[in-house]
């Protein structure tokens, strides 16, 4: 029975619309009192090609990526493909201040925990 | 005796369900982008193209988060090696939820079709891309010949 779950996969038609191979690109998670921190690798992909959206407790990491290719190949491993990854992130997070910066191929995503759901020490009051 | 029997059941749904688990788990590793797909080649690390333009050898080689200081390419006739390491960017003070990009070495190394003339090669590195152009040799250059 298990085995016909792999055989009777068959091709959506979005995947058979799609040009480009969709695939999931490696990521760190970090977290600290403050943020919650990702790093994935994007390599090739281009600042403006990244999009990242923040929906309903979900985030959508996806950047598409080009290779420039002139002359006859002698040998191909790596092509356009589209790396996308969905995540769950918490409630917690304060959407509006979610940034990120891009260097050398690798992503720096910087996701804010909000004020309240920040650790905090409680004073007790005197009795 | 029939409760019996149902709870056997259960057991087994139980763990059909985790069989079935384990085996989407395999088919989601397997869209992992480190594992390698229909076009990428074995488990090689980093995944290069080569392109041939005529006088030109051209590659391109996929590193992500590797800067210029921590690669090394090496040229001989028409041996190439690219070699370097990756260095965790994982700040201080965070805890560590996920990790599926370590500190790595990495080596890899070329037979080119043609001997490359190493003094004139140049490289660049952008967006984790590393792009070298390779120009043959004189003598490995196409050549017009004319027809007496």
């Amino acid at each position: 029975m298990s085995e016909n779950h792999v055989v009777a996969r068959t091709e959506q038609p979005a995947e058979l619309v799609r040009q480009v191979p969709v695939t999931a690109p490696a990521v760190d998670i970090l977290e600290n009192e403050s943020e919650i921190l990702l790093h994935a690798d994007l390599p090739g992909v281009r600042k403006d090609d990244i999009a990242i959206h923040v929906d309903n407790g979900t985030m959508t990491l996806s950047g598409t990526r080009r290779v420039q290719t002139t002359g006859a190949a002698s040998w191909r491993e790596l092509g356009d493909v589209e790396f996308r990854r969905t995540f769950a992130v918490p409630q917690s997070i304060d959407v509006d201040k979610v940034h990120a910066e891009l260097k050398d191929g690798v992503l720096r995503l910087h996701l804010p925990k909000s004020e309240s759901a920040k650790p905090r020490q409680i004073e007790i009051a005197a009795g | 005796m029939m409760t019996r029997w149902h709870d056997i059941q259960n057991i087994l749904g139980a763990m059909d369900l985790f069989r079935t688990q384990m085996n989407s788990l395999f088919t989601d590793f397997d869209r992992a982008y480190s594992s390698g797909r229909g076009w990428g080649g074995p488990d090689v690390y980093p995944r290069t193209n080569l392109n041939d333009t005529g006088d030109n050898l051209e590659l391109i080689a996929e590193i992500p988060g590797v800067g210029r200081e921590e690669l090394n390419v090496k040229i001989q006739g028409n041996y190439l090696e690219i070699s370097g390491s990756r260095t965790t960017d994982a700040p201080e003070g965070y805890t560590v939820h996920r990790t599926e990009r370590p500190a790595t070495t990495f080596s890899r190394s070329f037979t080119l079709p043609y001997e490359v003339d190493a003094a004139k090669v140049t490289a660049t590195l952008k967006d984790g891309l590393l792009t070298m152009t390779l120009p043959k040799s004189e003598a490995a250059k196409p050549r017009q010949i004319s027809i007496q």
